[in-house]
């Protein structure tokens, strides 16, 4: 009997937990709104490319923010910071538009759920289509879109999908990074039952007292 | 079939340098020190728009000198930071086309250095301009070579 009401202790602090995370992100809210909707309003003022051949070589078809070759064919690169660890640089061209997000990384735990998550849709560039394989140094992930992206796909939809995943990628964090300390938990608790010898329900009282000690949620 | 190559040598010119605009001097006093003076006088009497106009009427475009810039973005960004969010709408509606750009180009240069909560509040400078010039205000931040 203790070790089901232990249990239900166990659901009600993960659920406290998750509640706490949910609050936490609606207060945050208050400056995510305008964030994006300013991100979304510079996004539809840089993205407007027409087709551009190589000035220095003939035939050649270049994204030029890339290249950086002529001056006259860069715009004002241009930062949207939210606060000093999130913010936004885009860079435009004649006929292309760089845009490198800097993700928010509380701590030691999100940093490297950040990165792994980055270089694994990194690699897989080519089907995304408008990822850059490398980001811009300074920044977690870049966008390259160049005029025939802007040819096939509507402009709107890709301004769309940016902001979206901005959206997104907090929260697929946050979910991974509960998940990561949900799983540590159960393994801590598990290792620990075997290696203590007090009787049952005094020794599931000291694991959990152990594990929440160690495993800070 | 030989090459003349000193007919080349325009591919080496940087015709940027040339430009009209980077031909004036800065003869005046640099904006940073009287624009303080008036900021400093401004404040106390709460005259918060009054200070945002003549720091936007004053603003070193075309001046070369970085120093001048910095000084003078600084005060724009006590005078924007120090102005509540009620009174932000009120501002933008005081100010015409030219001030609107000239403001706009503050915010984003205000973005690239944030410092305790200025984010936030220049985001909602950011909305408030946004909606009264348009997506033509950030298309001229873009291209605009006279950078502030």
């Amino acid at each position: 009997m203790t070790k089901n009401a232990l249990r239900e202790e166990r659901i009600e602090l993960l659920r406290a937990l998750r509640l706490s995370t949910e609050i936490a992100k609606h207060l945050l809210s208050a400056t995510l709104r305008p964030y994006l909707s300013a991100v979304r309003s510079t996004l539809e003022a840089a993205m407007c490319l027409e087709n551009f051949s190589s000035q220095v070589v003939e035939r050649h078809n270049k994204p030029e923010v890339e290249v950086r070759t002529s001056k006259e064919l860069l715009l004002n690169p241009v930062v949207i910071s939210r606060n000093e660890k999130e913010k936004v640089l885009i860079e435009a061209s004649i006929n292309s538009v760089r845009i490198s997000i800097s993700i928010k990384q509380a701590d030691e735990i999100e940093k490297i759920l950040c990165h792994k998550f980055m270089r694994f849709m990194m690699m897989r560039a080519e089907n995304f289509v408008v990822l850059r394989r490398k980001p811009v140094e300074g920044y977690d992930i870049s966008f390259l879109i160049t005029n025939f992206h802007t040819e096939a796909m509507y402009k709107h939809k890709l301004v769309d999908f940016v902001i979206h995943f901005m959206e997104e990628i907090d929260k697929e964090i946050s979910e991974m990074k509960l998940a990561v300390n949900a799983r540590a938990r159960v393994c801590a608790e598990e290792f620990l039952k075997r290696v203590c010898r007090l009787t049952f329900p005094s020794s599931v009282l000291l694991l959990n007292f152990i594990v929440f000690l160690v495993l800070k949620p | 079939m030989a090459l003349n190559n000193s007919l080349l040598g325009w591919r080496r010119l940087v015709i940027d340098v040339y430009n009209d605009y980077n031909y004036y001097l800065d003869l005046a006093v640099p904006p940073g020190g009287p624009t303080t003076l008036v900021f400093f006088t401004n404040k106390p009497r709460k005259r918060n728009i009054e200070a945002l106009k003549t720091v936007l009427r004053n603003a070193p475009i075309s001046s070369r000198n970085q120093m001048v810039k910095d000084a003078a973005l600084n005060v724009v960004m006590q005078v924007l930071l120090s102005m509540k969010s009620s009174q932000i709408e009120e501002a933008v509606n005081a100010l015409d086309r030219d001030h609107l750009d000239i403001l706009m180009k503050y915010i984003y240069r205000g973005f690239e250095t944030p410092s305790e909560g200025s984010s936030g509040q220049l985001l909602a400078w950011h909305e408030k301009v946004h909606a009264v010039a348009g997506v033509g205000c950030i298309v001229r931040v873009l291209t605009d070579k006279k950078r502030v």
